[in-house]
């Protein structure tokens, strides 16, 4: 008898590495009535699997043996949004409390079944998630979005109706305001919910909140009690790591990294933290054995990153040892093919040549590294190349990588403080003094003649300055923007022009894969809206 | 390796094959082998909880959680394991209560397979408000608690009981790791109309 239950049209996917388990588990859902199941036994079976499926529910076992775990693999699919919002992830365990320790909110797995567990428990604990997932699924939506307004009304909704899904609108709101840069209102709004019980996570909003504000001995004050009652909160250690950065004092904010490394030696978020701020303060040393342990966890695996082994390459040549630099890169390249051609590698291996004397490797290196266009790098790589570069003797092209770097990111201090010292270590010459100030006054000049033009109603005049500067500076969101915004005005007041319309489209769509929910998008969205009406409504 | 180590990385081997046991059985409609397989994974998980309490690692990670559920859960996973009529009752329950659903199960089922092993032919599974208080509690038909055991300082009780002694012992930890407001939570064992077993936790 076929059996019609609410699974048998969800897909799930079981990832566990001992095959008695995926047996017994496809066994179990089979006896739900549910028909779609995919079982995989690694990370990367599991990977495969999302490339051509989508899954309502993932039951995934936490140990995985060979280096992954089941949390990694959830964070890999949440950070990468391989996995939306609405796909429910279960996690299967034998013990909890090895897995308390937490990146973070979004990293959480919907729940966690301990085994040994029956079918009966197997099909109320799916029951309820699904049933949760529905009452959730429009605020699911909206964060999709970034529709933080939205998100807000209809946890407010819920929070009025005081049903069983109470809290969870209350957590979800108060990530909503925080998202939305209503710190204010995050502040009373998790007051309030602290009063009515203390919970962690309560807590940690309110510091987020304290810190969005700049109430920066507040915020220490309050993440210091929480990680004294909530030890395995991760991002009560990241949060507080970052604030101490922010107030000038890395050692502190390495010192309390360190800590949270001793709870949770396996996660390697808070290594690659820690390898972050010691580069920035110098201390090549703390980089490489940080990013000796991330490399050695992820060879091979899935959640292996191109960019661990430059940063680590980079400290080896850093600390003297050049000749290990190269052989790290060489190794990489010889089993991941794609790592030949990336940008950030081959800057560091070009150090590292330079370094240990290799002129014509060296600059081998470099010209591998420029191949592809320095504006689209990640600032990390763009300052590796530029580095590499002036290491060389190529000082026109590093102050034109670095131009591009502080023009994409015109508010990043931190990162100027990086190019600044950068210049600095590699004898500045002329115009290195002043690059960063005078690319951002050029950026801020040419935007606000921009407007001034837009404003005087030389529409085309104002997009054209900004698309130029959009196209040479495709990572500066603002400008990106404002060059889309520029052009739908100049069609709307000046009439159809296809150009036009196809390059503010391609501006729009840009900003809208890097950050869905950046504000100025619901300008462009507004403008094409007006440009449709009028000129639909004037071919009648 | 140290022993501690050890043994856990044992505990946790052997509650997967337990679970591979369960599992099959589960298939077969073998419910009795399903309860012994379920209740040694139990005792270790206890096992566990009992040495990281006596380490001072025992954390409750206290959040919202719906009562009735648990329940519910506990009773469809009972009700297939035995003759027993096993029901359960949450209609005077708060919709949510603070708590840390691990611990408060582990409590619940230990007492539940207590309740399992004395009781003549029904086991009631209730979730109350007790003045400010969240009162779980598992009664049986069977003979009732020794007298000696009745009342609640036996939640203070160190590790020396036999038998039962290991999970009430853990029972009352679990219960203080419950505090809200300068008020910690409880056990308390009574007898009417057959044991009753108590978990009080505070608002």
């Amino acid at each position: 008898m076929a059996l019609v239950t609410p699974f048998k049209n969800k897909s799930v996917l079981i990832l566990d590495d001992m095959p008695e388990a995926r047996a017994s588990m496809r066994a179990q859902l089979g006896s739900l009535g549910c028909e779609r199941i995919a079982v995989t036994a690694t990370v990367k079976d599991a990977l495969e699997q999302f490339k051509n499926d989508r899954f309502d529910v993932v039951l995934a076992d936490y140990y995985l043996g060979g280096g992954t775990d089941g949390q990694q693999f959830l964070e890999y699919l949440r950070t990468r949004r391989i996995i939306g919002r609405g796909v429910l992830f279960v996690m299967v365990t034998a013990e909890k409390g090895y897995e308390n320790v937490v990146t973070a909110a979004e990293c959480l797995p919907d729940d966690y079944l301990l085994k040994p567990f029956t079918a009966d428990v197997l099909k109320l604990r799916l029951e309820r998630l699904l049933e949760k997932k529905l009452r959730l699924a429009t605020i699911d939506k909206l964060q999709d979005k970034g529709d933080w307004a939205g998100v807000v009304k209809v946890c407010d909704e819920i929070i009025e109706a005081r049903d069983r899904y109470l809290v969870d609108a209350m957590r979800i709101k108060g990530n909503a305001l925080l998202a939305s840069g209503r710190a204010d209102e995050a502040v009373e709004f998790y007051r309030q919910m602290i009063a009515l019980r203390p919970l962690p996570w309560a807590k940690l909003g309110l510091s987020r909140a304290l810190h969005q504000l700049g109430k920066v001995d507040e915020c220490k004050e309050s993440l210091g009690g929480l990680i004294q009652e909530s030890p395995h909160l991760m991002a009560a250690y990241d949060l507080l790591g970052k604030v101490h950065l922010a107030s000038g004092d890395p050692d502190a904010a390495l010192g309390i990294l360190d800590s949270a490394c001793i709870i949770a030696p396996n996660s390697l978020a808070r290594h690659r933290a820690v390898a972050a701020v010691a580069e920035d303060k110098g201390d090549f040393k703390r980089v490489e054995a940080a990013l000796e342990k991330v490399v050695k966890k992820t060879r091979n695996t899935p959640l292996r990153e191109t960019e661990d082994i430059a940063r680590l390459g980079n400290a080896f040549t850093e600390n003297g040892e050049p000749v290990k630099a190269v052989a790290l890169i060489e190794e990489a390249c010889k089993n991941f093919k794609s790592d030949f051609d990336d940008a950030h590698l081959a800057a560091v291996e070009a150090l590292a040549h330079q370094k240990a004397g290799n002129r014509d490797k060296a600059e081998a290196a470099l010209s591998r590294a420029m191949r592809s266009d320095t504006a689209h790098l990640p600032p990390a790589a763009a300052m590796a190349v530029a580095k590499a570069c002036l290491t060389t003797g190529k000082r026109d092209e590093a102050h034109g990588i670095l131009k591009t770097l502080v023009q994409t990111h015109p508010e990043a201090k931190v990162l100027h403080d990086r190019v600044s010292t950068v210049l600095r270590n590699h004898g500045s010459g002329t115009g290195a003094e002043n690059l960063v100030a005078e690319s951002i006054r050029e950026i801020i000049q040419l935007n606000n003649e921009a407007v001034l033009k837009a404003k005087a109603g030389e529409l085309a005049l104002a997009a054209e300055m900004l698309t130029k500067a959009a196209q040479r500076l495709p990572g500066n969101m603002q400008i990106v923007a404002n060059a889309a915004s520029a052009l739908l005005f100049d069609v709307l007041n000046n009439g159809l022009n296809a150009e036009k319309m196809i390059q503010a489209q391609a501006f729009q769509k840009a900003v809208q894969s890097r950050d869905p929910a950046y504000p100025k998008l619901a300008e462009i969205e507004d403008l094409l809206g007006r440009i449709r009406a009028r000129f639909t409504a004037g071919r009648k | 390796m140290e022993f501690a180590d050890l043994a856990a990385i044992t505990i946790h081997d052997v509650k997967n094959r337990l679970a591979l046991l369960a599992n099959r059985a589960d298939a077969k409609g073998d419910a009795e082998t399903v309860r012994d397989a379920m209740e040694a994974a139990l005792t270790l998980t206890r096992l566990l909880a009992c040495y990281k309490s006596e380490r001072g690692q025992l954390q409750a990670d206290i959040d919202a959680h719906v009562p009735a559920d648990l329940l519910e859960e506990l009773a469809a996973e009972a009700g297939r394991e035995t003759r027993l009529a096993v029901s359960f009752n949450a209609d005077e329950a708060p919709t949510l209560w603070f708590y840390d659903e691990a611990l408060v199960r582990l409590v619940l089922r230990d007492a539940l397979y207590n309740a399992m092993r004395h009781s003549r032919s029904v086991v009631r599974l209730e979730a109350r408000i007790v003045g400010d208080d969240l009162e779980f509690a598992v009664a049986d038909d069977g003979p009732g608690f020794p007298g000696d055991l009745l009342g609640q300082p036996l939640a203070m009780q160190g590790l020396s009981r036999e038998g039962t002694g290991l999970g009430l012992y853990l029972a009352g930890r679990v219960a203080r790791l419950h505090d809200s407001s300068g008020r910690e939570g409880c056990v308390e064992l009574r007898n009417e109309g057959g044991a009753v077993f108590c978990l009080r936790l505070p608002r």
